[in-house]
C-alpha cells in the first residue's frame, strides 16, 4: 500500500478555503448566539408567563435534538413549509444559531441565577428598576461565571460546524471529503482532515482550560 | 400545505428497526465509554508517570476533533491501515467510544478531584492505606458527584449516534433520511424524527437537570 | 392590645411609617399575624425578638421587597403603591442596610456609593462622585475610596453600605440586622456610625440583636414573637421592666442582665 501525501499540498487552497468557512461559521454563529442566549435567558427569567414559557419551549426543544437532524430538517423542510429559499451555508448557519442560542441561554440563566438574591435586592432598595438592576449589577457579575462556559461552547461549536458538511457546505470536513472522492486518497485525506482539526482545535481547548483557571470562582 | 404521514405508518417496521439500532448503538457506546473513561481517569490520577502524558494527550486531542471526523476515519481509513474490513455498526461503536470515553474520563477526574483534598489527609491520618482511602472515602463521594454528568453522557451519546448516519449505519436518522429520499415526504418524516428524538432525550435531560439541582453543592459559587 | 404613647415623645411629630394589621404568609407558614405599629419622624425604633419572629419580614415589607397579604403600610400618610414605577419612587426615599452588606463586588467603594446617584437620579458622574466622597467621609472611610469590597473588612463594608444608602438622602433608614454578620471587633465601628446618625435626627428602624445598642440609642422598642408584637414601649421600660413574661425570657436568653 503506497501513500501519496502530496495530495494534501496539491489541494491546500481548497483546504484553506474550508478552514476559512469553518471559522466563519463559528464566528457568525457566536455573534448571533451570544446576544440570542442572553435574550432567551432574560425572557425565561421574566415575570411574563408567555415570554417565559415560549423561551423555555424553544430552549428545551433545541437542547433535545441532534444537531445533524436540525441541519437536515432546516435544509429539506424549510423551503417546503415556508417560501424562504436559503443557501446551504445560510441553512447550516441557521441550524447552528438555533442550537447554540439554546445552549447559551441555559449558560446565561445559570450564571444570572448564581448571583446572590441580595444583590438584586440591594439594587432595587436603592431605587433601581429591575432592568437597571439586571444590566448594571447582575449581568456584569454573571459575566465572569459565564465566560469559561462560553469558551467551552465555542470549541464545541467549532467541531459541530463539521455537521453542515452533510448539506454540502464547503467547510473543512466537506472540502476534505470532496478531495478524497476526487483523488481516491482515502487514508491520506481523512488523516489530514483529522490532523488539521487537531491543529486548530487543540490550542483552543488549551485556551479554554486557561480561561477556566483564570475565571475560577472561589467564594 | 398537505401533510401525508402515511409513509411513516406504512414503513413503521423499517423505522422501528432503525430506532432499535439507535438504542443498541447508544447502549453499547455508553457502556464501553463508561468503562474505558473510568479506566483512563484512574490511570491518569493514580497510574505511573509514563502513562499520564499519553492519556492526557489523548483526552485533550479528542476535545479538538469532531465526532464526524472520528466516525469517518474509523470506517474508511482504519480498515485500510489494518488491512481488515470493519462493519459500519462496529466502526460506529469504536469511533463513538473513542470520542466519548475521554469525556467520561474528565467527569470522573473532576469528581475525584473535588473530593480529594481534605479527605485524603483525614483518611491517612487515621492509618488507612492509600488504596483504602481511595476505595472507602474518595470513590463513594466522587461517584455521587459524577452521577448527574453521567446523565449528560447518555444524552450526548444518543445525539451522536445520529451522526453515524454519515457512514450509513442504519440507525434511526439514516433510515429517516433514506425513507425521505424514497417517498419524497421529507417534511413529515423529518418532523416525526424530531419528535422521536425529543421524546427519548427530554426525560433524560430533565432528570439530569433535577440531579444537578439536588447535588448542586459541588463546584458552585 | 392597646398602644399607649404616653411615654413616646416621638408621637408628637408626624408619622413616617404606619403599619395597619399586616399579615404575611409564605405558603403554609404565617409569618405575620396582623401587625400594627408606627414610626415617627426622628425616632430610632428597634425591632427585637427571637429568630423567625417576623421582624425582618416587617422591614422587608416596608420597601416592598416582600408583598404583604393583607393590611396597609402608609409612608408619610400615603398607602404603599403596588406598581413598579411608584414603588421605585418610594424606595428612593428609604435607605436599606442588609445583614450581608450586599456591596457590588465589581465596583470600588466610591462607585458603590455613587452608583445609585447616577443610575437612579441621573446625576452626572462628577457631582455623584463628589457627593459620594462626602458620604464616605461621614462614615470615616475616605481613605478606602479606590478599594474594592473584597479588600475591606466586614465592618468597613457595612459602613460603605450605610454611606451608599445615605447618599440618596432618604427620609428613613431601615437596618436589617446590620451587625449580625460581623466579627465582634468590627461591630463597634458600625454601631458608632449608627449612633451618630441617630443623634443627627435620622428616622431609623433597626432589626437587631445588639441589646446594649438598643437600650442606649432606641427611643422605642418593639418586641416580636412568632409573628406578633408581644410588647412595645420606651427602651428603658422594655429592658429594665418588661411587663410580658416572654420578653423577660427572651432577654435572659440573650444574656441581658439589665
Amino acid at each position: 500500500m503506497n501513500y501519496d501525501w502530496s495530495v494534501v499540498w496539491q489541494y491546500r487552497q481548497m483546504l484553506l478555503d474550508g478552514i476559512g468557512i469553518t471559522i466563519l461559521l463559528t464566528v457568525l454563529t457566536m455573534l448571533v448566539a451570544v446576544p440570542g442566549g442572553i435574550l432567551l435567558a432574560l425572557m425565561r427569567l421574566s415575570s411574563m408567563p408567555w415570554l417565559a414559557r415560549g423561551s423555555t419551549a424553544f430552549v428545551e426543544l433545541f437542547r433535545n435534538l441532534p444537531l445533524i437532524l436540525v441541519v437536515y430538517w432546516a435544509f429539506y423542510v424549510m423551503p417546503m413549509v415556508s417560501d424562504i429559499e436559503l443557501s446551504a451555508f445560510n441553512t447550516g448557519l441557521l441550524a447552528l444559531c438555533l442550537n447554540v442560542s439554546a445552549y447559551n441561554s441555559e449558560t446565561f440563566r445559570a450564571g444570572i441565577q448564581s448571583i446572590r438574591k441580595g444583590q438584586a435586592e440591594a439594587a432595587v432598595a436603592l431605587g433601581f428598576s429591575n432592568t437597571q438592576a439586571m444590566f448594571k449589577i447582575i449581568l456584569p457579575q454573571a459575566w465572569r461565571r459565564v465566560l469559561p462556559v462560553l469558551a467551552s461552547t465555542w470549541v464545541a461549536l467549532f467541531k459541530d460546524t463539521s455537521l453542515v458538511s452533510v448539506i454540502a457546505v464547503g467547510e473543512l470536513a466537506h472540502a476534505s471529503m470532496t478531495i478524497r472522492s476526487q483523488t481516491f486518497r482515502v487514508l491520506e485525506m481523512l488523516t489530514a482532515m483529522a490532523v488539521i482539526y487537531w491543529m486548530l482545535g487543540y490550542p483552543q481547548a488549551k485556551l479554554v482550560d486557561w480561561i477556566r483557571e483564570k475565571y475560577k470562582v472561589n467564594e | 400545505m398537505e401533510f401525508d404521514f402515511s409513509p411513516i405508518l406504512e414503513n413503521w417496521r423499517y423505522l422501528w428497526g432503525g430506532f432499535g439500532i439507535t438504542l443498541g448503538l447508544s447502549g453499547l457506546t455508553v457502556a464501553a465509554s463508561l468503562l474505558l473513561g473510568f479506566a483512563m481517569a484512574i490511570g491518569r490520577i493514580y497510574g505511573p508517570r509514563w502513562l499520564r502524558w499519553p492519556l492526557v494527550f489523548y483526552i485533550d486531542s479528542m476535545r479538538a476533533i469532531p465526532v464526524l471526523v472520528v466516525l469517518v476515519w474509523t470506517f474508511f481509513a482504519l480498515p485500510l491501515l489494518l488491512g481488515i474490513s470493519i462493519p459500519t455498526f462496529w466502526a460506529a461503536v469504536i469511533a463513538l467510544t473513542m470520542h466519548i470515553a475521554p469525556f467520561v474520563a474528565e467527569i470522573v477526574r473532576s469528581g475525584i478531584e473535588s473530593v480529594r483534598a481534605g479527605q485524603t489527609g483525614a483518611g491517612l491520618a487515621l492509618g488507612m492505606s492509600k488504596a483504602q482511602v481511595v476505595r472507602h472515602l474518595i470513590m463513594p463521594q466522587a461517584v455521587v458527584r459524577m452521577l448527574p454528568s453521567f446523565g449528560s453522557v447518555i444524552s450526548i451519546t444518543i445525539k451522536d449516534t445520529a451522526i453515524a448516519a454519515v457512514i450509513a449505519v442504519p440507525e434511526y436518522m439514516k433510515r429517516s433520511e433514506t425513507l425521505a429520499g424514497q417517498t419524497y415526504h421529507p417534511v413529515e418524516i423529518f418532523t416525526f424524527a424530531m419528535l422521536v428524538y425529543f421524546i427519548i432525550l427530554f426525560p433524560i435531560t430533565r432528570l439530569v437537570d433535577m440531579a444537578y439541582r439536588r447535588w448542586a453543592f459541588l463546584g458552585r459559587s | 392590645m392597646s398602644t399607649s404613647y404616653t411615654h413616646r415623645p416621638g408621637a408628637l411629630r408626624e408619622p413616617v411609617l404606619n403599619y395597619r394589621n399586616i399579615t404575611k404568609r409564605y405558603g403554609q407558614f404565617q409569618a405575620l399575624h396582623g401587625i400594627s405599629l408606627d414610626v415617627f419622624k426622628g425616632e430610632v425604633v428597634c425591632l427585637i425578638g427571637p429568630s423567625g419572629s417576623g421582624k425582618s419580614t416587617v422591614l422587608r415589607c416596608t420597601n416592598a421587597l416582600e408583598a404583604i397579604n393583607s393590611g396597609e403600610i402608609l409612608v408619610n400618610g400615603i398607602t404603599l403603591p403596588k406598581d413598579d414605577r411608584s414603588i421605585r419612587k418610594v424606595r428612593q426615599r428609604m435607605g436599606m442596610v442588609f445583614q450581608n452588606f450586599e456591596l457590588f463586588p465589581h465596583k470600588n467603594t466610591l462607585q458603590n456609593v455613587a452608583i445609585a446617584l447616577t443610575t437612579v437620579l441621573g446625576m452626572n458622574v462628577a457631582d455623584a462622585n463628589a457627593h459620594a466622597a462626602r458620604m464616605l467621609e461621614k462614615v470615616g472611610l475616605s481613605d478606602k475610596m479606590e478599594n474594592y469590597p473584597a479588600n475591606l473588612s466586614g465592618g468597613q463594608q457595612q459602613r460603605v453600605a450605610i454611606a451608599r444608602a445615605l447618599a440618596m438622602q432618604p427620609e428613613v433608614m431601615l437596618f436589617d440586622e446590620p451587625t449580625s454578620a460581623l466579627d465582634p471587633e468590627t461591630i463597634g465601628e458600625v454601631l458608632s456610625v449608627m449612633k451618630t446618625l441617630a443623634e443627627e435626627g435620622m428616622t431609623m428602624v433597626v432589626v437587631t440583636h445588639e441589646m446594649t445598642f438598643a437600650r442606649k440609642v432606641a427611643d422605642w422598642v418593639i418586641v416580636f414573637d412568632q409573628g406578633t408584637i408581644i410588647e412595645q414601649g420606651p427602651s428603658a421600660q422594655i429592658f429594665d421592666n418588661p411587663t410580658v413574661e416572654r420578653t423577660r425570657t427572651f432577654l435572659n436568653h440573650l444574656g441581658w442582665s439589665g
